[in-house]
């Protein structure tokens, strides 16, 4: 493998520029390699060095290939392993090359010192050149046969990187059967572990294939070889130990004894000092008491202390992966930790990301007993130098409040907040004194007095000045000058986002209804400003409230402000079943990331193809014209899995669309308009604009398409054969039933335009795209670079459908796609259709 | 899957690639490339250390000026990974004597490749143990690797033997003229005291560290008087329990030479010892703990542009013991313009790069208690107000022959077969680790 070629883009004053040098040592090498002389050893490392420090630092040394190996040839085993090393580096791309290194590395092979014959194979092993694989199998079969076990060790990963050249010659060999028989018998823990290692990468990859593979991997975990590792798990190094025990969670037994027995055997890892080790331990305690509640509680008391330990030793790095575990833990079970919560008091001096993990901690574990000392301490952190960390803090306040019933104490602290007469702090808090008043409408009194002083100057930030709005719209009878306050704020109109200038045409509709008088001057300057907006959702909200107004008032009031209910519950970001899931996956990156492995694990790794799986990872198409979308797929589920392919601002407001219409079921963090209701949220039509703006307006647009919008552009240049319909309809349980049903009519990579990929930022761009081309999407997803789309077409004249799954590479410009047909005749001229589409992408 | 790392990469602060080893085919070529690009160069360095960039996820840790980068494709193990680092650097420095940073791997990075070779294979670790690899990974580092004291005997030329044996932390046929074993506790005092002189959070962690020039292989106990051990010992002796101070440990993490079943059994510490130097076990206590120092602050802010500081440091320990080099660092806000201090005890100065006064003692007896004022002239701004945010006072110290939790070694035994007599030393010392009081 090259080194990274890029370091001359960071030249350093001490690192050569390579060419004279280069040629240099390969005069020097040449003079060396047939040198007797005494010392000649000396001279050669020092030359080998310079190689291979060049090598490092990014500089081709490969033309030196030949002379490396001509000086190889000797005793010296420091010498010997920075050759190796080199033509290690090498070989792939010098296979021609590489065929000179393999009779000494053969020749070392059968060497009688067992260190040589190790290190030599090794290397062999390394060179990755698929011809020379036939050299290999000899010293492998020997190698795994040798009576060292250090050579033994590097032979059977020798027969792992051998299976990941060439699988067939590895299959042929017959190594998997030698490794098991390895596995089973040999009296060296090492090379049992490897073989481990080994066969589990195997077999994981082969049981696609075959059945006997599938067999095998399941022997893994079957009850005598699970047995077998644990009687000889002392005697493996800590490494050995994680994989085994990561195998042993994997493993269900027959009955309780075998469960308490298993336990009992491993409870003193839960005292090892290699923190991987105790993580793994935890996990197979976890997992084994599963189904017996009661033990499991007393698993989690068991793992408390050593839990506890791992976060306050070790580098800040490690208590970062031991906290995401603890986070994980303490969402199942909140009570485990909360007489700890003094464990997760943030040091002065911790990086951020331990801090902010320490803060999502204590908020999980604040109840009734404890509440008052954790927001006590959180109160600390919002005067923190560490911006980020005061403003999660003051969050962080926020999120116990909503949790708790008595509330009574943190009002006043977040009243506090505001009084502090900090930008950030103030804006939070408005933030959260917003959100808690949705919740708790009773404690409005207390909150609106002190709202009421804030002068809306010092209030920048657009989602507090949202927030501010908000309340002096809500709250217009309670606060006396609510209405100048707002007129003050439509004078500035154009200085503000437009998502303040929503919540102020809304606030002010809403102020009007309750005292006419004062706010009539403020309205038409709200209204005109609106009208004449160039955001074309404010536009379109004045529009309305103008027209409403216009209509009827007390209809218009009823439709702005109706009577509300109090939020009960703010949706939940995550599905049960994700978190069943990620802790299932307990002791891996999962749980750091906070998504299940095959969201960000590479795809093609991943075994076969499952719809439901699918559709839940993509979002719910936005621009498509089928009438509610999404609604028969669980729409719990489905934005739950969202999570990870969109920004979650997004997609928590999608969870409030797409689920539940009626409950105000909003997330406090989410940028979307206060829940008022339905009729509120009916306002904006998109008619067509490039600009999709707030994601929020856009998922609630999808409900009304079929209201006012115009005919998209019929496709510009379809073949004139196969004509589709611009306004073609599917639901997405429909979707998901054809595509279980249809056979893939075509499967075909096709490129796409170096502009098309460059434009392809976000999913949204081509889903515009392709609906001028009569092909609309239903769910769409990933992030740069890998997208995944889900369309569907119709015919024009008739109901057949077309479905299409793309997965595009925006890095490489290719697309991938899977065409399924109803009407199978036509599904050549489909594909070259949607291709020219494709292809268009991104040109205008 | 535990790590199956697909490549590490050693980088300096600017982003130079220092080492560069990969395991698997996997991943990309120009993994640095991309971790330069979304790491290095943006925000991002410093908020977390796990990023899923593409298809593949890093690791990254800062050891000194040197980033150490992992790559993986898989679902990997963090705690695995970071482990492995930590430990992968543990292992470097017995092979450099001390030092990790970029010069050292500059100067041995030969070695350093040599090594990258033999703990980890097709992206799986294999054998970390120092003990095992300075037998065959002989090239030394530039100082030498060995402690002063050798062992008489050369190592057995074909070690490889070792290498992967049961006992793998300790070789055979270890011979030493004079057997000695040093046993350290070593505990750091974790403090954090509200403003009003309440105790919010408090803990010990501890471990034990040792030396040991032991011949032949010896069997060594070691007897704490820890509240679990002392009791079992009486119930095993039928003894009532001893009156007197015993600890309870929260949580104890051991080396892996201990014997783990009979800890449990027993309750005692019973071992086979790596030669040289490790650490025997951690430990955590958050009941009982004598806190050294009290720390007792007083800041009025007059008016806008000036400050009165007093701050009262107490030791409580005995009045023979000492502790050394205590560093004091009261904060002062950022416009401070004046400073002018009277300590009765040490020396004080005001530092600005880092906003704060520094009061050193360099030996404080045990029952006193110096005290600092300080008033503090500060520029006058208009814009901030309330600006200064009061970070909290923290504190460095050593109290030698002083433990925070109590805790006292009872017995060190030593049993070999040949029956030598042994020298034990015992040392005690507390540290600060993050001792913090508000104001």
């Amino acid at each position: 493998m090259a080194p990274p070629a890029q370091s001359s883009r960071y030249p350093s004053p001490s690192q050569p520029s390579g060419k004279g040098e280069v040629s240099d040592l390969r005069l020097q090498l040449r003079q060396l390699a047939g040198s007797r002389a005494p010392g000649v050893d000396d001279s050669k490392r020092e030359l080998f060095k310079k190689v291979i420090s060049y090598m490092t630092i990014g500089i081709d040394v490969s033309s030196l290939f030949g002379e490396m190996v001509m000086c190889s040839v000797t005793p010296d085993i420091v010498l010997k392993k920075m050759c190796y090393l080199y033509v290690g580096n090498y070989a792939k791309v010098n296979p021609d090359l590489a065929l000179l290194t393999i009779n000494f590395l053969q020749r070392d092979c059968k060497d009688q010192d067992p260190m040589i014959r190790g290190l030599a194979l090794r290397s062999l092993s390394s060179l990755r050149v698929a011809n020379l694989v036939e050299y290999l199998v000899g010293p492998l079969g020997s190698g795994l046969k040798d009576n060292n076990a250090y050579v033994r060790t590097v032979a059977v990963m020798g027969a792992v990187k051998l299976y990941h050249i060439s699988a067939s010659t590895c299959i042929d060999a017959d190594f998997p059967a030698t490794l098991k028989h390895l596995m089973l018998n040999d009296s060296d823990s090492q090379v049992v572990v490897n073989c481990l290692f080994a066969l589990q990468e195997i077999w994981n990859s082969e049981s696609s294939k075959s059945e006997e593979a599938t067999r095998e991997k399941e022997g893994l975990i079957s009850k005598p070889f699970i047995y077998y590792l644990l009687n000889r798990l002392r005697e493996f190094n800590e490494w050995g130990q994680c994989l085994v025990l990561e195998l042993v969670a994997k493993y269900v037994p027959s009955d309780t004894n075998e469960n308490f027995d298993i336990m009992n055997l491993l409870e003193d890892r839960l005292q090892h000092a290699n923190g991987a080790v105790v993580l793994a331990t935890i996990k197979v305690f976890l997992q084994l008491t599963l189904s017996m509640a009661d033990v499991h509680q007393e698993v989690y008391e068991r793992i408390k202390a050593p839990l506890l330990t791992l976060v306050s030793s070790g580098s800040p790095e490690q208590s970062y992966a031991v906290l995401s575990h603890l986070h994980l833990l303490v969402m199942r079970a909140p009570y485990i930790f909360a007489s700890d919560y003094k464990h997760f008091y943030c040091q002065y001096n911790e990086p951020s990301y331990v801090k902010k993990l320490k803060l999502e901690m204590l908020t999980a574990v604040a109840n009734e007993s404890n509440t008052y000392e954790i927001v006590t301490e959180l109160c600390e952190y919002a005067a923190n130098v560490d911006v980020p960390i005061a403003r999660e803090s003051i969050r962080a306040v926020g999120k116990i409040a909503l949790q708790q019933y008595d509330v009574n104490a943190i009002v006043d602290r977040l009243l506090q907040f505001l009084e502090m007469e900090k930008d950030y702090v103030t804006a939070e808090a408005l933030v959260l004194v917003k959100d808690l008043l949705r919740k708790y409408p009773q404690w409005s009194h207390d909150c609106i007095a002190v709202v009421g002083n804030i002068s809306s100057k010092n209030v920048q930030e657009p989602k507090a000045k949202a927030a501010l709005i908000w309340m002096l719209g809500e709250y217009a009878q309670d606060m006396d000058d609510a209405p100048y306050i707002l007129e003050s704020l439509v004078e500035n109109w154009e200085e503000d986002a437009p998502e303040v200038r929503l919540h102020l045409l809304t606030a002010i509709m809403k102020c009007f209804f309750r005292r006419p008088p004062e706010t009539q001057k403020a309205l038409g300057i709200a209204l005109a400003a609106g009208v004449a907006d160039f955001h074309q959702d404010v536009h379109d909200r004045a529009l309305f409230y103008y027209r409403l107004l216009q209509y009827d008032v007390s209809s218009a009031e009823r439709v702005v402000n109706p009577p509300k209910q109090a939020v009960s519950v703010f949706a939940d970001t995550q599905s049960n079943e994700i978190k069943d899931r990620i802790f299932d996956e307990f002791n891996s990156l999962s749980v750091v990331y906070q998504k299940p492995s095959y969201m960000f694990t590479d795809k093609d790794h991943r075994g076969p193809f499952e719809f439901s799986d699918e559709i839940g990872n993509l979002t719910v198409g936005v621009e498509s014209e089928h009438e509610v979308p999404a609604t028969s797929v669980d729409a719990n589920e489905t934005s739950d899995l969202l999570l990870s392919t969109t920004e979650k601002e997004e997609t928590r407001a999608m969870v409030a669309n797409g689920s539940d219409y009626t409950a105000p079921l909003y997330d406090s963090s989410s940028r979307a308009l206060p829940s008022q209701g339905q009729s509120e949220l009916a306002i904006t039509s998109l008619l067509g604009t490039s600009d999709p703006g707030p994601q929020a307006s856009m998922a609630i647009d999808d409900l009304l398409m079929g209201l006012d919008l115009t005919a998209p552009p019929a496709p510009a240049s379809a073949p004139p054969s196969l004509k589709l319909n611009a306004r073609a309809a599917l639901d997405a349980g429909s979707f998901q039933r054809k595509w279980r049903e249809l056979p893939v009519a075509i499967s075909q990579e096709c490129e796409l335009s170096s502009q098309g990929a460059a434009a392809l930022t976000s999913a949204q761009a081509l889903l515009q795209h392709m609906q001028g081309n009569s092909i609309q999407c239903i769910a769409s997803g990933g992030q740069s670079p890998n997208f995944k789309f889900f369309f569907f077409a119709q015919k024009a004249e008739e109901p057949s459908v077309f479905l299409v799954e793309c997965k595009i590479n925006t890095s490489t410009a290719k697309a991938q796609l899977n065409i399924k047909a109803e009407d199978q005749s036509t599904s050549h001229e489909f594909s070259a259709l949607f291709q020219s589409a494709l292809s268009r992408f991104g040109m205008s | 899957m535990p790590v199956a790392a697909s490549a590490i990469y050693f980088l300096n602060l600017r982003g130079d690639v220092l080492i560069n080893r990969l395991y698997r085919d996997d991943v990309g070529g120009n993994m640095v490339d991309a971790f330069r690009m979304h790491i290095m160069q943006t925000k991002e360095l410093g908020t977390c250390p796990v990023r899923q960039i593409g298809g593949c996820s890093f690791f990254y840790m800062r050891i000194s000026n040197v980033y150490i980068v992992i790559v993986v494709s898989s679902n990997a193990n963090v705690a695995c990974a970071f482990k492995f680092v930590v430990e992968a650097v543990a292992l470097f420095k017995s092979y450099f004597g001390g030092a990790f940073d970029e010069d050292a791997i500059r100067n041995n990075f030969v070695l350093i490749y040599e090594l990258l070779d033999e703990i980890m294979d097709f992206g799986y670790p294999q054998n970390l143990s120092p003990e095992i690899l300075k037998l065959y990974i002989t090239q030394e580092g530039v100082r030498s690797p060995f402690s002063s004291k050798q062992p008489l005997d050369k190592p057995v030329p074909n070690a490889t033997l070792q290498v992967t044996g049961a006992v793998g932390w300790r070789r055979e046929g270890l011979a030493y003229k004079k057997n000695e074993v040093f046993l350290d506790i070593v505990e750091s005092v974790n403090l954090l005291m509200s403003s009003k002189g309440s105790v919010l959070r408090c803990d010990v962690t501890g471990k034990i560290l040792m030396k040991c020039f032991l011949s032949g292989m010896p069997d060594l106990k070691l007897g704490l008087n820890d509240k679990i051990g002392l009791e079992k010992e009486s119930q095993l002796k039928n003894r009532p329990t001893k009156s007197g101070k015993t600890i309870e440990l929260d949580d104890v993490t051991f080396h892996q030479c201990v014997n783990l079943t009979r800890f449990n059994s027993e309750k005692t510490v019973s071992f086979v010892p790596p030669d040289g130097e490790f650490e025997l076990m951690k430990y955590r206590i958050t009941e009982g703990v004598n806190l050294p120092f009290r720390v007792l602050p007083t800041i009025k802010e007059l008016g806008r542009t000036r400050m009165e500081v007093n701050v009262k440091v107490k030791s409580v320990f005995g009045a023979k013991m000492f502790a050394l080099g205590v560093v004091i660092k009261i904060p002062v806000p950022k416009q401070t313009a004046k400073t002018s201090f009277q300590v009765t005890s040490g020396r004080a100065k005001y530092n600005a790069s880092i906003d704060c006064l520094v009061w050193k003692i360099r030996k404080f007896p045990g029952q006193t208690e110096p005290t600092l004022s300080a008033e503090i002239e500060l520029i006058s701004t208009i814009a901030e107000k309330k600006s200064w945010t009061r970070p909290p006072i923290q504190m460095e110290f050593q109290v030698p022959m002083f433990t925070a939790s109590g805790l006292r070694v009872r017995f060190l035994k030593v049993w070999e077969k040949s029956g030598y007599n042994t020298v034990e030393w015992v040392r005690y010392i507390t540290k600060a680790g993050s001792y913090e009081v508000r104001c």
